[in-house]
């Protein structure tokens, strides 16, 4: 139903009445001295789908989120259920209330129904949800998990009328007010049954409409196998694995996710003014039950939704509000509005790191909607990603990318469907003017919200930034079914001379030309064909060659024609994999080959290369993501041994890649395919490695020399204390690139940064040897055209309070302003300066095919001097007589 | 045998090799004098006209004729023992027939330290440098004046010890490493360590005394966050490895070199802000080691940029444990309301040592405003973190480690009463080697005493040799100090004493009946 627009009064009133309505929430005692939980930050994951899938496609990612939680409590939230796994009609599951009761008593249940649920609710159905016999059949959970009892509910039309008029709440609509009171309801069970400081006997999970938590004392993925939701359908699932820093956990009352009024969330970080929201909230007489942050935040969000009855955007708005220069490039309207949110709720915008997960159960609309909200200064990891199909479509959010892939592989190894790579992946910028910092992800019914769906309602996916901005997939494209063997098609001579020029040369430059140039025009079928042909090739006689051309072709972008780029790259992949799979284990005697292959089975047979051997393999599946059983730490222990080609593979977040070789490894070469982790080349001091794909958080963190080539993004602290090093990077990095950086690290980033590039760049002079960054502030698309970004550089503190280094910007249309700088200069480019980095654009050339005088001196058509198009960004100079006078008392 | 103030000190690891012996260190206590003649003492013996150059007034070397000196030379005053000295029979005022002589309080001596760091204090300690021996009895030498903290800590001693307990039975050492996971068993013989103090805040010769010192007594220091001299090599066995929030001078090979790493979270002294190193300091060696432009101001960032979580935090400790899997790990935090839970996040991430860092630490440069008021003093985190470790029941699992503020073998003793297994000492190794405490530690020339400088002229103000044998000197008599009060406490070794609060009294509230 479409409500009008209120009036200011009656926003006022409604404002006044519900506030005032809580006014029996005040707990006894001095409240606001009681210190929240403690913990730290977790991993979040969540995806939205126009189809309902089951409960097991969350538990790939959740585990592969384990060691950002410490199995002391995770969860997971269901929106967009299926009526027949729920046990009930589609009209009780879109139109009842949800209430779920976690009964850590268990002798409790008796109570609670006579005094919170008989006397108020109809009760369209009641159970015990189902669970596993025994919770230690369950891996890795120690505590059992209390009993759930759900019930379907309406509440009773008197009791409605009674409350409305008690609580004098006539401003609200019949659903508003009953939404209200299963709210209020909850408050009061939560405050009998589950007090904070005393006994804790029962406590509310949730009490939506179409939408359910689950959490437990373990790991995320736990409530799936307990609670036996492995086949349960939803839209959207989100999970969260916490940390909570105290030992002994005996329940999950503080696991997320947290329960608003339709809505879930999961939260990664820490409030750095957990009391000051606190207090905001106090004041509208909400108060902390479970005493964790991410309760606040729930609370804070249902306020604005259902109290301010803010929209969404405004809503963000309130909870991250947008800052600094990103503030004064809003559109006035815009502007306008936000200024007067922001004095109206800057209190209770959470403070320091963060980010949220949202499940919404957009019942008015029959819609579900996932939501990922990132803090201003994108202090937590975040990854977007989205698949568009011909017949099914999902978004995911997620801490880690890996856990993005490991979604959809499960997905695609059921249904057909889905395939394993995602189109595209993004992060959100914090705050910013331009995505806002938040992207919704909404599934919505194709014919409308009818009272009664039709079995098989069809849903469509779209994807919004903050300001209402779709995000999409280049249209016209589809998705290869892998699941199908590949038709027989004629054969192609093109296809099979390019194949022996490549086996016979090695040439792979010339096979991947040829690939570029006729994959437009392949079909399908064609290009499975051929690169499996290929593979075959490789296999028998030169499978070095076929690695690299195959991997040259997936790092590259170029047109696809009617083929989405994910299948394309998946295909490419599935060739990498049938070359490297055919390579001989190194437990394997005296074989002669190239190649030795290393997996978690044979990983005891560590040995030194023999005979012809250059390159070892290590299948990083079964790996751990860190310690002695991870795959670097066999690949160090490789290295030890004599071996000087790494290729890790099959990485799901596995970290520590290039990193602990220790010093003066120049010759060691390491390439990472598919979702290497984090603190990637950390330390690398002569090595060369290449990421083929993006790379996450804090690579090459205290680099001292050596190679990186990243062909794709990379995630938040990138070069943190770096002291040297060449970096290569195609896309983006997010927040905090080079912070603190010193010595001579040389980066060229053909994307942009988030924000506070080379905050304190300490890198001397550049051209005396020092170090810099060159931003080209382009976005390579998909289909290989390299297009100049809006802004090169949309953030603040660019160089901020640096001494040293310099920041290359290419910024031909010179919007760069002192505004982003803090303490930095802008100078012209000088000859001097394009004689250092001239070169490192050419390398940039030969890497990534982004052309010096095509797709960077050339600006709109006109090839331009390279000090028409690059701006540097410099410390204040030295020879700045205040420092000079310093210097010169040194002595020495 | 005394130190000469000036020996030649090897300079590079290539010196080592030439002469093994350079790197050779022995715990043996030997005289190692002030380096000025005139040190500060507590007293002042003016030796006016009216002296008839008689050689009666002959006690404690203040009073020296050298041989075929006619006349007796200008007084060592440091070396008076003020009016205890009436009862040895010797007391120059005594003695003197023309009464010339006379003995005042030095004004110069109430000038220095403060009410932490009392004259007594810093003079007592100078005397344990100097002689390897517990401090005179005429100089305050257990607590300071600040009507809090250790200051107001007593222990109750028993009438008297059992007799069946020997002062050479008694244990002080350390166990590093209680977690059951193949690492190295670190022990070490005393239950403190030196704290981190960078390349670049201290003078090069005090640091590389102070890892002398640290391994004569197999202990360790610590490198601080300016990096990794190549002097250091030679003592890497008992360099602690800094990895702070700027990340200076850290690199793998520094990381696999050692045998303890410590995360430097935060500081007591100056919690929300990391290292300050202000450009005067950052001469062009400091900077070359840092790698970055001299005569620049360094301030590290707060918090690390990698880490805003317990998560990452986690992963923290995963890096530097795959760079070095045989490393202990440390972290450093200060002591903020919930250190409780910060230890406790710390242990379950995997560190072996959980060192807070209380409010009264030291610091070289940072804002005053933020000394000393923002963390909690050390006595309240200990209690606070050593309870939460027990109710977790992980208590026997890490080595909880205070510091910020301990200056005495007392204070030592307080700290694991109250909880710590050991302590962390910084700024009593600095008073050992002439630090009067006169807070100018920021500035490039500043420091009087040549200790928080890098300038190449003051650098020379401080020994290499001579530093060593007055910690190694402090150390002993700190052992000394140490074990007395374990024996008259009846207890066998340090780790006995641990958690002991049943043996202290607060002067707040109670009486001083049986304090110490």
């Amino acid at each position: 139903m479409i409500r009008h627009l209120p009036t200011m009064d009656e926003l006022d009133e409604r404002i006044r009445s519900l506030t005032a309505a809580r006014a029996g929430f005040r707990p006894e005692g001095d409240w606001a001295r009681v210190s929240p939980e403690a913990e730290g930050g977790c991993g979040v994951t969540g995806f939205a789908c126009t189809i309902p899938v089951g409960g097991k496609h969350i538990y790939e990612p959740s585990i592969q989120m384990r060691n950002r939680g410490n199995g002391k409590g995770g969860g997971i939230a269901a929106c967009g259920l299926v009526p027949q796994d729920m046990g009930v009609s589609r009209q009780i599951l879109d139109e009842d209330y949800i209430l779920q009761i976690a009964l850590l008593d268990p002798k409790v249940k008796g109570e609670v129904e006579k005094k919170f649920i008989e006397p108020f609710f109809e009760i369209h159905a009641a159970m015990l949800v189902d669970t596993v016999d025994d919770h230690r059949d369950v891996e890795l959970l120690e505590v059992r998990p209390p009993d759930i009892a759900r019930y379907f509910v309406r509440v009773k039309n008197d009791v409605l009328d009674r409350f409305a008029k008690e609580k004098h709440l006539a401003i609200l609509d019949r659903r508003e007010l009953e939404d209200e009171f299963v709210f209020q309801n909850s408050i009061a069970l939560n405050g009998e049954f589950y007090a904070s400081l005393g006994e804790k006997r029962a406590f509310v999970v949730s009490h939506a409409r179409n939408l359910i938590i689950m959490k437990v004392v373990g790991f995320a993925e736990a409530c799936v196998q307990y609670y036996k939701m492995a086949d349960t359908r939803a839209h959207v699932w989100i999970a969260h694995q916490r940390y909570p820093t105290r030992g002994r956990v005996w329940h999950p009352g503080g696991a997320h996710p947290f329960i608003g009024m339709n809505e879930a969330l999961v939260h990664n970080g820490d409030f750095a003014n957990y009391h000051s929201v606190c207090e905001y909230l106090a004041q509208r007489n909400l108060f902390p039950q479970f005493l964790t942050d991410t309760e606040v935040s729930i609370f804070l969000f249902d306020l604005l939704h259902r109290t301010y009855n803010y929209p969404l955007e405004y809503i963000i708005e309130a909870i991250a509000p947008t800052t600094e220069l990103d503030f004064d490039r809003l559109p006035d309207a815009r502007r306008a509005v936000y200024g007067q949110i922001q004095n109206a709720h800057i209190h209770a915008a959470p403070d320091g790191p963060w980010f949220f997960i949202i499940a919404r159960s957009l019942v008015e609309r029959g819609a579900f909607q996932l939501l990922g909200i990132t803090d201003t200064a994108m202090l937590r990891p975040q990854v977007f990603a989205l698949q568009e199909g011909k017949d099914v479509s999902i978004a995911l959010v997620c801490s880690e990318k890996q856990a993005i892939d490991a979604t959809l592989a499960s997905l695609a190894s059921e249904d057909a469907r889905f395939t394993p790579v995602a189109d595209m992946y993004w992060n959100a910028r914090g705050g910013s003017h331009s995505d806002g910092g938040a992207f919704l992800m909404t599934v919505e019914p194709t014919d409308g919200p009818a009272v009664v769906p039709a079995a098989g309602r069809r849903y469509e996916l779209k994807v919004t930034n903050k300001f209402g901005q779709s995000v999409s997939t280049p249209p016209g494209q589809v998705h290869c079914d892998l699941s199908a063997a590949p038709k027989a098609v004629a054969n192609s001579n093109g296809d099979e001379s390019a194949i022996r020029g490549l086996i016979e040369s090695g040439n792979a430059g010339a096979f991947f030309g040829y690939l570029r140039d006729h994959v437009p025009e392949m079909s399908f079928d064609r290009l499975r064909r051929f690169v499996d042909r290929l593979a075959d090739e490789a296999v028998a006689g030169a499978p070095a060659a076929g690695i690299e051309a195959l991997t040259l072709c997936m790092d590259r972008r170029y047109p696809s024609g009617d083929k989405k780029r994910s299948s394309v790259l998946t295909i490419l992949r599935t060739g990498v994999e049938k070359i490297f799979s055919a390579q001989p284990l190194w437990d394997a005697a005296g074989n002669g080959h190239a190649f030795a292959r290393a997996t978690w089975d044979v990983r005891g047979s560590l040995r030194g290369p023999q005979g012809q051997e250059t390159s070892l393999l290590i299948d990083a599946r079964r790996f751990q993501p860190e310690g002695p059983d991870c795959d670097a730490t066999l690949a160090v222990k490789a290295y030890q041994l004599g071996w000087r080609h790494m290729i890790h593979y099959n990485s799901r977040g596995t970290r520590f890649h290039g990193a602990g070789y220790g010093a003066g490894t120049t010759g060691l070469r390491i390439d990472c395919y598919d979702n290497p982790g984090d603190y990637l080349a950390s330390g690398m001091d002569g090595l060369e490695i290449v990421v083929h794909g993006n790379a996450q958080d804090q690579l090459c963190q205290i680099a001292k020399s050596g190679r990186c080539i990243i062909h794709g993004d990379v995630g938040q602290t990138f070069l943190y204390g770096a002291k040297g090093g060449e970096i290569y990077v195609l896309g983006n990095a997010a927040g905090r690139p080079m912070i603190n950086a010193v010595g001579r690290p040389r980066v060229v980033i053909n994307g942009t940064a988030l924000d506070f590039l080379a905050e304190s760049f300490m890198a001397g002079d550049p051209l005396a040897g020092g170090g810099f960054a060159i931003v080209n502030g382009l976005h390579c698309q998909a289909d290989g055209k390299v297009v100049p970004l809006e802004l090169p550089y949309p953030g603040s503190n660019l160089l901020s309070l640096a001494s040293g280094g310099a920041i290359y910007v290419r910024d031909p249309h010179k919007t760069l302003v002192t505004e982003q700088l803090n303490g930095a200069i802008f100078r012209k480019l000088s000859a001097a300066d394009w004689k250092l980095i001239h070169p490192y654009l050419l390398e940039n050339e030969r890497l990534f095919g982004i052309d010096v005088e095509r797709d960077l001196l050339t600006v709109d058509g006109v090839r331009r001097e390279p000090a028409q198009v690059y701006t540097k960004v410099m410390p204040p100079s030295n020879e700045d007589p205040e420092v000079e006078d310093e210097l010169e008392g040194l002595g020495g | 045998m005394t130190i000469a103030p000036n020996t030649t000190s090897p300079q590079s690891p290539e010196d080592f090799v030439a002469e093994p012996g350079f790197a050779a260190v022995s715990r043996e206590t030997r005289v190692a004098p002030p380096r000025y003649r005139n040190e500060i003492g507590k007293f002042v013996v003016p030796r006016p006209d009216a002296c008839g150059q008689c050689g009666r007034c002959g006690a404690h070397g203040v009073h020296v004729r050298p041989w075929r000196y006619n006349l007796i030379i200008r007084p060592f005053e440091y070396r008076c023992i003020g009016p205890d000295c009436k009862t040895s029979g010797r007391y120059c005022v005594g003695a003197c027939p023309n009464k010339a002589l006379s003995v005042t309080l030095n004004p110069v001596f109430e000038t220095i330290g403060d009410f932490r760091w009392t004259p007594d204090l810093i003079v007592s300690t100078w005397k344990m440098a100097e002689t390897g021996q517990l401090p005179p009895s005429f100089l305050e030498s257990e607590t300071g004046n600040s009507g809090g903290g250790f200051d107001r800590l007593r222990f109750r001693f028993p009438a008297a010890p059992p007799k069946d307990l020997r002062r050479e039975d008694i244990s002080t050492k350390l166990l590093l490493n209680r977690r059951d996971d193949g690492r190295e068993k670190v022990t070490i013989d005393v239950p403190w360590y030196g704290g981190g103090m960078s390349f670049g805040s201290t003078n090069i010769h005090a640091l590389l005394a102070k890892v002398r010192a640290g391994k004569a007594w197999n202990t360790f220091s610590c490198t601080g966050e300016g990096g990794y001299p190549q002097r250091f090599i030679p003592y890497a066995d008992h360099m602690i490895v800094q990895v702070a929030t700027g990340l200076f001078g850290v690199r793998e090979e520094t990381i696999q070199r050692a045998k303890i790493v410590e995360f430097k979270y935060a500081q007591g002294a100056k919690p929300g802000l990391g290292g300050h190193l202000l450009g005067s300091k950052n001469t062009p060696s400091v900077a070359a080691m840092r790698e970055t432009v001299p005569g620049v101001s360094l301030f590290s960032p707060f918090p690390f940029h990698s880490v805003y979580s317990v998560e990452d935090h986690k992963k923290h400790l995963d890096w530097i444990a795959h760079v070095n899997p045989r490393a202990l790990l440390s972290a450093k935090v200060s002591t903020p309301t919930d250190v409780d839970m910060v230890a406790v996040g710390a242990y379950y991430a995997g560190a072996h040592i959980v060192h807070t860092d209380g409010s009264y630490g030291g610091t070289g440069a940072a804002p005053n405003v933020a000394k000393k008021n923002i963390a909690m003093p050390i006595e309240y985190g200990i209690g606070k973190v050593h309870q939460f470790l027990v109710n977790e029941g992980v208590r026997d699992k890490v080595t909880l480690i205070a510091s910020g503020g301990v200056r005495t073998p007392a204070d030592i003793a307080k700290a694991i009463a109250l909880g710590a297994d050991g302590i962390v000492t910084g700024t009593a190794e600095l008073v050992a080697i002439g630090c009067i405490r006169c807070t100018a530690c920021e500035s490039g020339r500043g420091c009087a005493r040549g200790i928080a400088t890098t300038d190449t002229e003051l650098l020379e103000l401080v020994t290499i040799d001579w530093a060593t044998q007055r910690l190694v000197n402090l150390y002993s008599a700190w052992r000394e100090g140490l074990i007395d009060i374990l024996y008259r406490l009846g207890l066998d070794s340090v780790s006995a004493l641990r958690g002991r609060t049943d043996l202290l009294m607060h002067l707040d509230y109670e009486g001083s009946d049986g304090a110490a």
